[in-house]
């Protein structure tokens, strides 16, 4: 079977990315450092809280067993304990608190950073994304940033300070034992690099094959209607079955070989307490002759053995957690590479102010291009009258969106000045209507209301009507304040385009864009749109827009053509 | 709990692997509490012996036993736990596998409608996040949480025989409460935060969305800025919700975890009063408190996944409540066909339910072998009173009665697979000639030959690797190479030049010879041949 190669979950990225992203995690992490200090604090006054509590252990047991201190003299040791234990869990649970609200801050620090990059991109470049990535982006590819600074984050500091305390303790106690802990402790980046890569393996295969898999069975359950319809439903449950057991063989495979390095992990962990305890025992029978064994009693050496599991304990956490970090990498690969794609239009606020007729729309010289060698418009300059009725027409690529764009204040131009009304495109508020229509979730005095906050019940009634949208709304219960999209039932395209024209309507622009507003509209929503253009120039707007449309050429008091870079009056 | 009834039956068909599963966690778990309680009386052992050796006193030791099964504690943790999470793993994807056919099943037989209803995004975190939550059910939470049980049950047993029965149960006592922090009052409180986590999240995906979309006109009205300032309150209130649900957890894992220490200072203070009367030897006293600080691994997976699990019911809730098999709506009298007739429509009405009717007394009678068009324009029910026509919605009054039939649906629906499997689908027999003499037919013939599967050309998603004319042209072919005598085509030549689609709808005429077909369209250059058309006016 032909099936294409999966496109990946990020293991294409350079060493390069690897290190902007890298330090772009860092960057979010030193903009909430006080709590990712809090959780480290916490996290190390419990690990202090544990050293206590085994040497507390150890003591009580040495006192008890070897000396045999009568048990009512233990008591404050046992009180001591007791508390130790108390400040221990005080230490995790605050630890979690602290960590959780660093996440918390981080993400809304991306999520603002990708937001002011859309606003920065500008609607025209932002439409070449598709709206499901970006949600995408914004939200999944956030939370998965989350693991990362609630648990690995805090967790890689704290598996490099409890490890060393103890290791300090463990020498002071009987220098051999501790170079038993030493040993392994070079071998901790080894385990490190095999059980990141592990863990890396497994998380791009598990993302992998999951996003395969369900993107498959995701297209088998969306066309169920179909299989349905051929009666081929159970056909496609058996392939879903074989071809899942067939991801699941292949997964094994990998997973395999991921889970040894944990193995050898766990393997020297264990290695290392047993060797620990057999010297310990070994030294206290007086059968070590040499180093420092002579000394051991029963508190260090019990000391030693209690240490010895919370001496690896940091690592293993870590390692549990290395999917966290796995994750965020490539989460912030995607962010960051959404970050770094060009940006298309200065804020509002850095355009200084522009001196022009306060009646009249002025282009002088106006060129743009998006590629260095064609030039979309060149030298364009033009005057257009408060009030006209512009229609742009002319081949499709000659630049009738691209005039609309700059109009706007979506694009800036390379050379040249647009004024509108004496003032920058795109610092002021106008009409758009572009080629689909827009709608939320929500009534129709919700999705009204979204550019004008302020409209009256009767305006939003006004507005629908005058679009045609007035026998819809009487079919609804309760009127404007009925949910737009009911029961599955959308609107239809014409309708949506309507419902962002009553917008226009409602808001009352002295400047109206609309890009080619009746192209692939069935014969109704036509004339409605129509009419409704209309009255927009009656009332005195201006309007510009791009067309083909004989009817709304006619419309206008002014056509343009535009061809090649070139403008002229048809 | 009743919602996750159906996925536990479905997880507990496989009774062998779950018990080896389980019984591999076991093992892997008391090795490790094995290896330091083993070790600790052996330190202690050898710590008294060695004093009775120093002090002249003759005294023996036993160094095999306790040196061997401390080597073997050592080796068999590592090597069960890597057997346990190799089979275990492989058991999750067994149950992945399970649950996407049981699931795909139901919703076969569920609702069209609130099939309908979801976005693909929606469904996308159906299948996956909600269908995850419950493959890693036993992995995550039945089988740690009944393990813990037992190993604490094996361990409070270990103290009665070790120390005594009032030890014991004091013990006992602490570990049960530190189980039901650890379980139960992690569930009671963080399953509020985190059943509505992903509903919200959709909600949040759909607002965000609709703000891309709406990109140019927010802008145009100078208010993405404000808007984006609701996204950004909305997705915070999410992850407040999350924060406060992780550190509930991360507090309840702090007091079972404190519990657990407390129990193994409570067994030392009674192992004491013991070992000064002579009831327990030092290095038995050792080893419980050691056993019962190695609980704590035992422990410390429980509050995570019992603080999933309120979002694990949520995830089941949905599914559930989406795959529910469909209402038997009221079956409208099935009338007798008359003979030479391929369809019987008398008095049936069109309706979505909660809304004004379509069609009323809507009466079609087509005889066998009859083309008939249906013209209306957009929002008039004709795709409606298709679907009322195929049987994919019910009318709602009248009878209907028609011949086997096969339908295209305005959307056309190509599945992420082979060109052969997309056409197999209207005709599975059917011959490799048959397949490209329909796409020759369909003007495809040439641009699949040219690709170098040919039939096996891949389709990527809902066909993306066509273009909508290619893609609707298939999906046409697919309908054709079906055999049943009446067809039905929802605007058949969406996406077609009109000189392609003349030349198809030429050829299909030869095709369909004997055939009953009605096609609808808004206009009826898009009609393929018919003998009568139908304008309905709505």
């Amino acid at each position: 079977m032909a099936e294409p190669s999966a496109n990946g979950g990020g293991g294409t990225s350079s060493a390069t990315d690897q290190k902007a992203v890298k330090d772009w995690l860092a960057q979010l992490a030193l903009g909430s450092r006080f709590w990712v200090r809090c959780a480290v604090t916490a996290g190390t006054i419990a690990g202090i809280a544990t050293i206590i509590q085994m040497v507390l252990l150890a003591r009580i047991v040495h006192l008890g067993v070897v000396d045999e201190v009568p048990v009512a003299d233990l008591s404050p040791l046992f009180l001591g304990l007791v508390l130790v234990l108390v400040v221990r869990a005080l230490g995790q649970g605050f630890q979690t608190r602290f960590a959780a609200r660093c996440s918390e801050q981080v993400r809304r620090e991306a999520r603002r950073q990708l937001h002011k990059h859309w606003q920065s991109t500008g609607p025209v470049e932002l439409g070449q994304t598709s709206a499901g990535t970006l949600a995408r982006e914004w939200i999944d590819h956030v939370e998965a940033l989350h693991g990362y600074f609630a648990r690995f984050l805090p967790q890689m500091t704290l598996s490099m300070i409890v490890p060393a305390l103890i290791l300090v303790l463990v020498f002071w106690l009987d220098w051999l034992a501790g170079i038993f802990l030493v040993l392994s402790a070079p071998l901790i980046p080894l385990f490190m690099a095999l059980v990141g890569m592990g863990a890396e393996k497994l998380n791009q295969q598990h993302f992998e094959t999951i996003s395969r898999l369900s993107g498959q069975f995701l297209d088998k359950v969306r066309g169920l209607t179909t299989l349905q319809l051929f009666g081929q439903t159970a056909g496609a449950a058996e392939l879903i079955r074989i071809r899942s057991d067939h991801y699941r063989r292949v997964t094994m495979k990998t997973l395999r070989v991921a889970f040894l390095s944990s193995a050898v992990l766990e393997f020297f962990a264990s290695v290392a307490i047993a060797v620990i305890a057999i010297y310990i025992g070994f030294g206290l029978l007086g059968y070590i002759t040499y180093g420092p064994s002579e000394d051991l009693t029963l508190f260090s050496g019990l000391l030693i053995l209690l240490l010895a599991p919370e001496f690896f304990q940091p690592l293993r956490t870590l390692s549990q957690h290395y999917h966290d970090r796995a994750a965020a990498m490539g989460a912030g690969t995607e962010i960051l590479e959404r970050l770094k794609s060009s940006v298309n239009v200065e804020s509002v606020a850095d355009k200084a102010p522009i001196e022009g007729a306060e009646d009249q729309i002025e282009l002088r010289s106006v060129s743009k291009s998006f590629r260095s060698d064609q030039s979309v418009l060149r030298d364009l300059t033009l005057t257009i009258r408060k009030g006209d009725v512009i229609a742009l027409t002319g081949p499709s690529g000659g630049g009738k969106s691209t005039l609309l764009h700059l109009l706007a204040g979506f694009l800036a131009p390379d050379a040249g000045e647009i004024h509108l009304f004496g003032q920058a495109p795109g610092s002021f508020r106008f009409g758009w209507l572009g080629q689909k229509g827009f709608l939320v979730h929500g009534t129709w005095a919700d999705n009204l209301r979204l550019t004008t906050p302020d409209a009256s019940d009767i305006a939003i009634k006004t507005a629908l009507r005058n679009v045609g949208l007035g026998s819809l709304l009487d079919s609804r219960q309760q009127g404007i304040h009925s949910p737009v999209s009911e029961a599955g039932q959308g609107l239809s395209g014409g309708q949506a385009r309507r419902l962002s024209l009553a917008r226009i309507f409602l808001a009352d622009y002295d400047l109206i864009l609309l890009d080619e507003p009746t192209a692939g509209l069935d014969s109704d929503s036509e004339v409605f749109v129509l009419e409704a253009l209309h009255k927009l120039s009656m009332a005195g707007k201006t309007l510009i827009f791009s067309t083909h449309h004989q009817a709304l050429l006619t419309l206008a008091n002014r056509v343009l053509l535009i061809t090649d870079g070139e403008v002229r009056d048809a | 709990m009743r919602e996750l009834k159906p996925w536990l039956t479905l997880i507990l068909r496989r009774p062998g692997r779950l018990v080896v599963g389980g019984l591999l966690i076991l093992a892997t778990l008391l090795s490790g509490i094995g290896l330091l309680a083993v070790s600790g009386w052996f330190i202690t052992e050898t710590a008294l012996v060695g004093l009775l050796l120093a002090a002249g006193v003759a005294a023996t030791i036993n160094l095999y036993v306790p040196g061997g099964a401390i080597r073997m504690f050592a080796v068999s943790r590592t090597v069960f736990r890597y057997m346990e999470r190799v089979y275990n793993h492989d058991t999750v994807l067994r149950l992945l596998t399970d649950i996407r056919v049981a699931l795909f099943q139901r919703l076969s037989g569920a609702s069209r409608v609130r099939r309908g209803e979801l976005s693909g995004a929606q469904w996308l975190s159906r299948l996956t996040n909600d269908v995850d939550a419950l493959d890693t059910l036993y992995l995550r939470l039945i089988a740690p949480a009944a393990l813990a049980g037992l190993v604490t049950l094996l361990v409070v047993a270990l103290s009665a025989v070790l120390f005594d029965v009032s030890t014991a149960m004091q013990v006992g006592v602490v570990l049960i409460i530190a189980l039901v922090i650890a379980t139960i009052s992690v569930y009671l409180r963080t399953w509020r935060q985190v059943a509505r986590q992903s509903d919200r999240q959709e909600a949040l995906r759909t607002a965000v969305i609709e703000h891309i979309e709406g990109f140019s006109e927010l802008t145009a009205a100078g208010r993405t800025g404000k808007h984006a300032a609701w996204l950004m309150r909305q997705a915070h209130q999410v992850n407040s919700d999350q924060a406060k649900a992780d550190t509930r957890i991360g507090w309840h894992l702090a007091g079972s975890h404190l519990l657990v220490n407390l129990s193994a200072v409570l067994a030392l203070w009674s192992g004491f009063t013991l070992f000064q009367t002579d009831q327990v030897s030092g290095p038995v006293l050792v080893l419980l408190p050691i056993a019962l600080l190695g609980l704590a691994e035992v422990y410390v997976m429980l509050p995570d996944a019992f603080g999933k699990l309120g979002a694990t019911i949520a995830s089941a809730t949905r599914l559930n409540r989406d795959s529910r098999a469909e209402k038997q709506a009221p079956v409208p009298g099935t009338a007798q066909l008359p003979p030479q007739t391929a369809l019987f429509a008398e008095n049936i009405t069109v309706k979505h339910t909660g809304y004004a009717p379509l069609f009323t007394r809507f009466n079609l009678q087509i005889e066998d072998g009859k083309r008939i068009g249906i013209l209306g324009h957009s929002g008039s029910g004709k795709s409606s009173l298709a679907d009322v026509f195929a049987g994919l919605m019910p009318s709602a009054q009248g009878n209907l009665a028609r011949k086997d039939c096969v339908y295209l649906t305005q959307k056309t629906v190509l599945f992420e697979d082979t060109l052969r499997a997309n056409l197999l689908l209207g005709s599975p027999e059917a011959s490799d000639t048959e397949l490209w003499r329909i796409l020759e037919l369909m003007e495809l013939a040439d641009r699949f030959s040219t690709e170098p599967d040919q039939l096996d050309t891949w389709l990527g998603s809902a066909g993306s690797r066509l273009s909508g004319g290619e893609a609707r042209r298939v999906a046409l072919a697919r309908v054709l190479l079906n055999s049943a005598p009446l067809i039905i085509l929802d605007e058949p030549f969406t996406g077609l030049d009109s000189e392609t689609r003349a030349r198809i709808a030429k050829r299909m005429d030869a095709l369909l010879e004997g055939k009953t077909v009605i096609s609808l369209a808004h206009g009826s250059d898009a009609l393929p041949g018919t003998d009568r058309v139908i304008h309905l006016s709505g």
